[in-house]
């Protein structure tokens, strides 16, 4: 007790307190090598979450003392239980130590003498006796595969048999991991560019059998069926492209067979793993240009919709965009494709087929999507990422000119706009540093900006007097015409003030 | 309670007997379970804060280009002096080294402005050619700008009711903060127009998590920002705060995250991509695309034993160079170095792997050799937490070099170049080797030491010349340690080679120590001599505990100590005896050591009512022999006292007992013995006395804690011990044909069994009721005839008010405020006068009033979930 009170009376005077006391003791949290990174974008999204909903119980193990979050103090893989007690042996303790240089290694990026340390770490494997390995075989197995590969990927003379030979002998020693490892392998096979080898472990991957295994690992089935659809579409695609080469004639039926074998294996799989809500973008393209290809297009389309509607699969915009370019490609009506695109509008504004949208509500002649185009253009302005845009600013700039023209009729689009932005746009877009800047980097730019900055800020706004100020200097004639059309137009911005002053005061 | 007072340890420390003298008065008087369970919590907050500190997220180092991104000087804005309370910012220029690798230079002497707390976050971002910087404490946030060739201009400082736990200034508009307290609320903070409350949420988000630390960064809108707590991070749009927002991660399936993974530190890359989020937890970094939510789009394990909580992002250069990450982590001051591409045309990636930078204490195998308690200072003073990591590129011809900044708790800043070097012939394995020019191989184990006072300088009563000095070492000591630096450059590169495709040749030992140059050696003698005056001044308590010895001195005086002891007869005499027995292998016998001690006089009678105090009293009853009676008398004593403050948390339990023995009979006995735990009996503490009559209801304390009683329809009853309370009671007893008469009659154990009084309660009854026996007490005067008749027709016994209040089932219960909060009626609670006006504010609530009522909340939600 007096301790405690004694430690909160230094922290009162901000000195530190109990520096490199109660450090957590144990073997660092460490995983290295991993599936690559993008692997976990194709993993299926999980249904429920309860298995998250609860903090799990680190209470138990340190009372009510328990740390606010949960600290990686003991590591998911290469800490073994087998070391755990009062039985822990000299072996055990250099095999502890042995990990630590590993992992040192690892991380400072030396290979060889990780490689070396591994060589002497792999006697693990020898020397245990059966007992104790079996409290963890798997994990064992699972850090030695993950470190192995991580080194013999990284290694400056390591080679692919080694890493083959590795990778062999890491399949029969897990069981419990056998298809990642496979997949591993196979993502280092592709990115090599051994296309037929990989193809050749996805077909043994797939037809592996081992008992209750196999069902344990459905979702690694799932994902080698797939990528192996995937790899047949490959084939199928380069077959297509040898036939576009050669003459109908050449092209015998023979391999026109082959290449619907390939059509066929590889739908089949795609199709599969479709159905799992996930992102699953390569294998939904490859299958819709399949299907494309032999004309079943209300199956492609049926594909899209639902990848891209079906609310259990994540948010996904890339789905939108794929079905918008289908329907495109189909030649479909503007009112489908607006339709798509409003939706893909409501939850990624800042998308880049934003400006086609815009365009395409542009020609309307309905008042009311004229008005959702001049939202969709303000809002993509919005975005940091588009603040550069050339284009887009011209798009903005021509629509209001061409509200300005059209007697002023559309100006209260423009107002209400303007309303929600005027506090930040003016700070955001039109300063003076940006004036500098802008004209230096792209007049194009500065001439647009300048340009809706005097009818939305006036004449006074400072961007607009420096832009034309520059711009005059260099005789641009445009500049000349810009000024021009902004003095023809104060009134339009004294309105779009004061209605937007008066709008606020209510 | 004695034991609290006999503590030995606090005549150890003087800040314990300070803390002992400041607390004397009222310490004693706190219930001692109240105590123990208040240090149990704080007890569990500190251990959490040791085992994890959010306070310093976000780090308090940042540094400034001035002149762009990449230009060859800066600013480095950090805290120093002994309590991390003053901001400087140090302009600084990045020169090149003989081998071509830059090495920071400070240029004049940095602009300080003093704090009012530790320096816990800076955050600094470039807007419109101006820089702002935003500088988080624990109940203050500060705003200042920074323009090129300017002092910096503080702009606003913000004080905040509960700990500020984020503070970051927006990439977009200048002058525009983000501010989130633990009270779960964030604020859009901007220098014009003053702060607007966005929400207030004292619970998390997806799931209950018990931290309040929250966290809010800005996003690729400018007028959207990302809020986190640790169960993920949403985005919430400041023009429709109130309106649903967008789940940008969840730490849950989607995400794959691991079981107890927890957001720790979300940073915009907005450099990098407009769109992209880095959220670190404890076990991974992943990468959020804003527009395509919750699915991150990258997510790689950084393997760091504790979670990191500063992150600094360095964009790559638009030729496809990968964007630096670093991660820093607090206490083992473990620094990572990620590199990634991607996010618009291709796919979010890592290129390489990820890479250990050198922690601030592997300096010290670089260090001149020195003896082992200097080492040990180093030891603890290199080794302390770090508190912020920065990092810049800089290009010199054809060499680039990135320099990481770090700064550990004790205000130590320190330095590492790291070189950028081609990879070699690009490995046809590596997936990712298309990249083709970045990974910088680490070269130099640097330290860049600039002093500062140690932890324990008074700061109080430095001097002006003193701070000169100081300011001359910390100068020149960032020049000197340049040098320094390359001396170790030297080493790192001999023990570590730097080209990727040689690293198969074996490997050098890395504990080779560099020959240190004369200039350094005098630059780190200086510095370590300073260091070690600073822990020579350390308060005594900061140092390590000795174990509590007694010194000799106090024992015996100087002279005795110089005498030899065998210069005695007497001494000389017990060695002899001593001998002899051991040649006869005999026994020796107290008295053929010395003459026989002659008896000691008795000491003077003494006269027990002299020594009034416990202890004294407790003795002398031992000594009587009574011993156990005063010891029950003490029992009841010492439990009145305790009962009377218990009495608040006891009064549910309470009132369920009292209606059950209510229901029971009603009858005078078993009234009067459950009276015995009452709290208004209880504090009268002198009724084992005997002496003083019992006072009348108003006095009681009960009735202080409640004065609105009196107005509502509970009658001021009488005393219920008092004669007229007594005779009401007797006569209005079920079976009363028989007159009791005089309370003493009641005290015959038959009497009691008849009344069906338990046998183990008749003494505490008879000792009650002799009181009356004793000193018989007029009734109280004013009892309004109207009550009494009331209290006549009624059949329940009338009982002290706490009691009649926990008996009355209808009856409005007057309690004190913090009861009737706790009983959690229907009762308004009154609210203090801030809460009132938080609960009535408007959207723009100054922040020091409208946290009082969600402070409060928040401290109840915890104490819920913690017990």
């Amino acid at each position: 007790m007096i301790g405690t009170l004694r430690s909160l009376a230094r922290n009162k005077h901000g000195l530190p307190l109990l520096v490199g006391q109660s450090r957590p003791v144990g073997p660092r949290h460490f995983r290295p090598g991993g599936v690559r990174d993008w692997f976990i974008l194709l993993l299926p999204a999980a249904e429920g979450m309860d298995g998250f909903v609860e903090q799990p119980a680190p209470r138990e193990e340190w009372g009510s003392l328990a740390p606010s979050i949960h600290l990686p103090l003991l590591p998911c893989l290469l800490h073994h239980p087998v070391t755990r007690g009062p039985k822990e042996t000299e072996f055990q303790k250099t095999k502890e130590a042995c990990l630590n240089y590993i992992q040192d290694a690892l991380l400072q990026n030396q290979w060889q003498r990780a490689a070396e340390f591994m060589i002497s770490y792999l006697e693990i494997l020898e020397t245990s006796t059966v007992s104790k390995r079996k409290t963890a075989p798997e994990l064992l197995c699972q850090a030695i595969w993950r470190i192995g590969t991580e080194i013999l990927l990284h290694h400056s003379k390591s080679n692919i048999e080694e890493l083959n030979y590795f990778t062999e002998r890491m399949k029969n020693l897990g069981v419990k991991y056998y298809l990642k490892v496979c997949l591993e392998h196979i993502f280092y096979l592709l990115c090599n560019g051994l296309i037929d080898e990989a193809y050749q472990n996805l077909t043994l991957a797939e037809s592996w059998r081992y008992g209750e295994q196999t069902a344990a690992q459905n979702d690694e089935l799932k994902l080698i069926q797939a990528y192996k659809g995937l790899l047949d579409y490959y084939n199928w695609s380069k077959k297509r492209e040898a036939m576009l080469e050669l003459d109908e004639e050449n092209f015998t039926d023979s391999s026109e067979q082959e290449m619907h074998n390939f059509f066929r294996q590889a739908a089949v799989n795609l199709k599969e793993i479709i159905k799992i809500p996930g992102v699953w973008d390569p294998f939904v393209v490859s299958y819709v240009d399949l299907l494309e290809f032999y004309g079943d297009f209300d199956e492609a389309r049926e594909v899209l919709t639902e990848y891209a509607y079906n609310s259990k699969f994540p948010p996904n915009p890339n789905a939108h965009a794929y079905l918008y370019h289908f329907l495109k490609r189909r030649g479909e009506s503007k009112k489908s494709l607006v339709s798509v695109l409003k939706i893909l509008h409501k939850t990624v504004p800042s998308h880049e087929l934003m400006l086609e949208f815009y365009t395409m509500l542009k020609k309307s002649k309905k008042d009311k999507k004229r008005r959702l185009g001049l939202e969709v253009i303000f809002e993509v302005l919005d975005f940091a990422g588009w603040k550069e845009n050339v284009k887009a600013w011209s798009c903005l700039a021509e629509q209001i000119k061409q509200i300005l023209d059209n007697s002023n009729k559309h100006l209260d689009w423009v107002k209400e706009e303007w309303n929600s932005r005027k506090d930040w746009w003016p700070a955001f877009h039109f300063s003076h540093y940006l004036a500098k800047r802008n004209w230096q980097e792209n007049e194009k730019l500065a001439y647009e900006k300048a340009l809706l900055a005097g009818i939305l800020l006036g004449k006074d706004c400072k961007y607009y007097k420096y832009v034309l100020h520059q711009g005059c200097k260099a005789k641009k004639k445009r500049f000349q015409t810009l000024k021009k059309f902004v003095k023809k137009h104060n009134s339009a911005y004294l309105r779009i003030t004061a209605c937007s002053d008066s709008s606020t005061h209510l | 309670m004695d034991a609290r007072r006999g503590c030995r340890q606090l005549w150890v420390s003087s800040r314990l007997r300070g803390f002992c003298h400041l607390s004397q008065a009222w310490l004693w008087e706190l219930p001692l379970g109240m105590l123990g369970e208040r240090l149990h919590e704080e007890l569990a907050l500190q251990w959490d804060q040791l085992l994890f500190d959010d306070a310093p997220t976000g780090g308090a180092l940042a540094w400034l280009p001035t002149g762009g991104i990449g230009a060859s000087r800066g600013c480095l804005l950090h805290p120093a002096g002994p309590a991390m309370d003053q901001l400087c910012f140090q302009d600084v220029v990045l020169a090149p080294g003989e081998d071509g690798a830059l090495r920071p230079c400070a240029q004049g002497s940095p602009a300080q402005f003093k704090l009012s707390g530790r320096v816990r976050q800076v955050s600094a971002t470039q807007v419109d050619g101006a820089a702002f910087v935003g500088v988080r404490s624990d109940y203050h946030c500060g705003a200042w700008r920074l323009q090129p060739g300017a002092v910096p201009t503080p702009l606003q400082v913000v004080r905040t009711t509960s700990p500020a736990s984020c503070l970051t200034v927006s990439p977009h508009l200048p002058g525009e903060l983000s501010l989130c307290t633990h009270s779960g609320a964030v604020y859009l903070w901007s220098v014009e127009t003053g702060l607007q409350r966005l929400c207030q949420e004292p619970e998390t988000m997806f799931f209950r998590d018990a931290s309040p630390w929250r966290w809010s960064e800005f996003t690729a809108h400018p007028r959207v920002l990302s809020y986190a707590d640790r169960t993920g991070v949403q985005c919430l749009d400041v023009r429709a705060p109130t309106q649903a927002r967008r789940d940008l991660f969840k730490v849950g399936a989607e995400a794959g995250c691991q079981r107890g993974e927890r957001v720790v530190l979300p940073l915009y890359l907005g450099q990098a991509h407009p769109a992209q989020h880095l959220i670190a937890t404890q076990f991974s970094v992943y990468v959020v695309d804003e527009r395509f939510p919750l699915v991150p789009a990258l997510r790689w394990e950084h393997m760091m034993t504790v979670p990191p909580i500063f992150a600094h992002m360095m964009p790559g250069s638009p030729r496809g160079r990968s964007h630096k990450v670093l991660l820093g982590a607090q206490r083992t001051q473990e620094l990572m170095l990620l590199q990634c591409t991607g996010g618009s045309t291709s796919a979010c990636q890592l290129v390489g792997a990820p890479r250990r930078l050198h922690t601030i204490a592997d300096g010290l195998q670089y260090l001149p050799a020195m003896t082992p308690h200097q080492l040990d200072w180093l030891h603890q003073r290199l080794g302390m937490p770090a508190a912020g990591v920065t990092a810049t590129l800089g290009r010199c011809g054809p060499l680039e070099s990135m320099l990481v900044f770090q700064l550990s708790e004790a205000g130590d800043l320190f330095y590492q170049t790291l070189l950028h070097s081609q990879p070699a012939d690009s490995s046809p394995e590596r997936g990712h080797a298309d990249e083709p020019s970045t990974s910088p191989s680490l070269q130099t184990p640097a330290q860049a030491v600039q002093h500062l006072p140690g932890p324990g300088t008074s700061c109080g009563s430095g001097t002006e010349g003193e701070e000169e000095d100081r300011m001359e070492t910390y100068l020149s000591g960032l020049e000197v340690l340049v040098n320094e630096d390359s001396e170790d450059e030297d080493s790192g590169s001999a023990g570590q080679p730097t080209d990727p495709g040689a690293q198969g040749q074996g490997r050098t030992s890395p504990n080779q120590t560099p020959a240190p140059s004369p200039a350094i050696a005098a630059q780190y003698r200086r510095w370590l001599a300073t260091l070690s005056h600073a822990w020579k001044h350390l308060a005594e308590p900061a140092k390590p505990r000795v174990p509590l010895t007694l010194s000799q001195r106090r024992l015996f005086t100087r002279r005795e100590l110089g005498q030899v002891p065998g210069d005695r007869v007497l001494h000389q005499q017990a060695r002899r005896q001593l001998r002899r027995a051991m040649r006869e292998r005999g026994l020796v016998v107290g008295c053929a050591l010395g003459s026989e001690p002659s008896p000691l006089p008795l000491p003077c009678p003494v006269e027990p009512q002299a020594w009034p105090d416990d202890l004294s009293e407790r003795l002398t009853a031992s000594w009587v022999g009574g011993w156990s009676n005063w010891w029950e008398e003490q029992q009841g004593r010492s439990q009145a006292r305790q009962a009377r403050v218990r009495a608040l948390r006891e009064q549910r339990r309470r009132r369920k007992r009292a209606r059950g023995l209510c229901s029971l009979s009603g009858s005078f006995s078993s009234s009067l013995t459950c009276q015995s735990d009452l709290s208004d009996f209880s504090d009268v503490s002198a009724w084992s006395v005997g002496s003083r009559a019992p006072t009348p209801v108003p006095a009681s304390p009960q009735h202080s804690l409640a004065p609105s009683l009196s107005g509502q329809d509970a009658p001021a009853e009488p005393w219920p011990g008092s004669p007229l309370a007594c005779s009401t009671q007797l006569s209005q007893e079920p079976g009363g044909s028989q007159d009791p008469g005089t309370p003493s009659q009641l005290l015959s154990s038959q009497m009691l069994r008849l009344r069906g009084v338990p046998r183990e309660r008749r003494k505490t009854l008879r000792d009650y009721l002799s009181i009356f026996t004793e000193s018989p007490v007029e009734p109280p005067p004013e009892v309004p005839s109207s009550q009494a008749s009331r209290l006549g027709g009624d059949h329940r016994v009338p009982l002290s008010q706490s009691q009649a209040s926990s008996l009355g089932g209808e009856r409005h219960v007057p309690l004190s405020q913090s009861q009737a909060s706790s009983l959690g009626g229907e009762r308004h609670v009154p609210l203090s006068q801030s809460q009132a006006s938080s609960l009535g504010g408007g959207q723009h609530v100054p922040l020091s009033q409208s946290q009082a009522s969600t402070g409060s909340q928040a401290k109840r939600k915890r104490a819920r979930m913690g017990f």
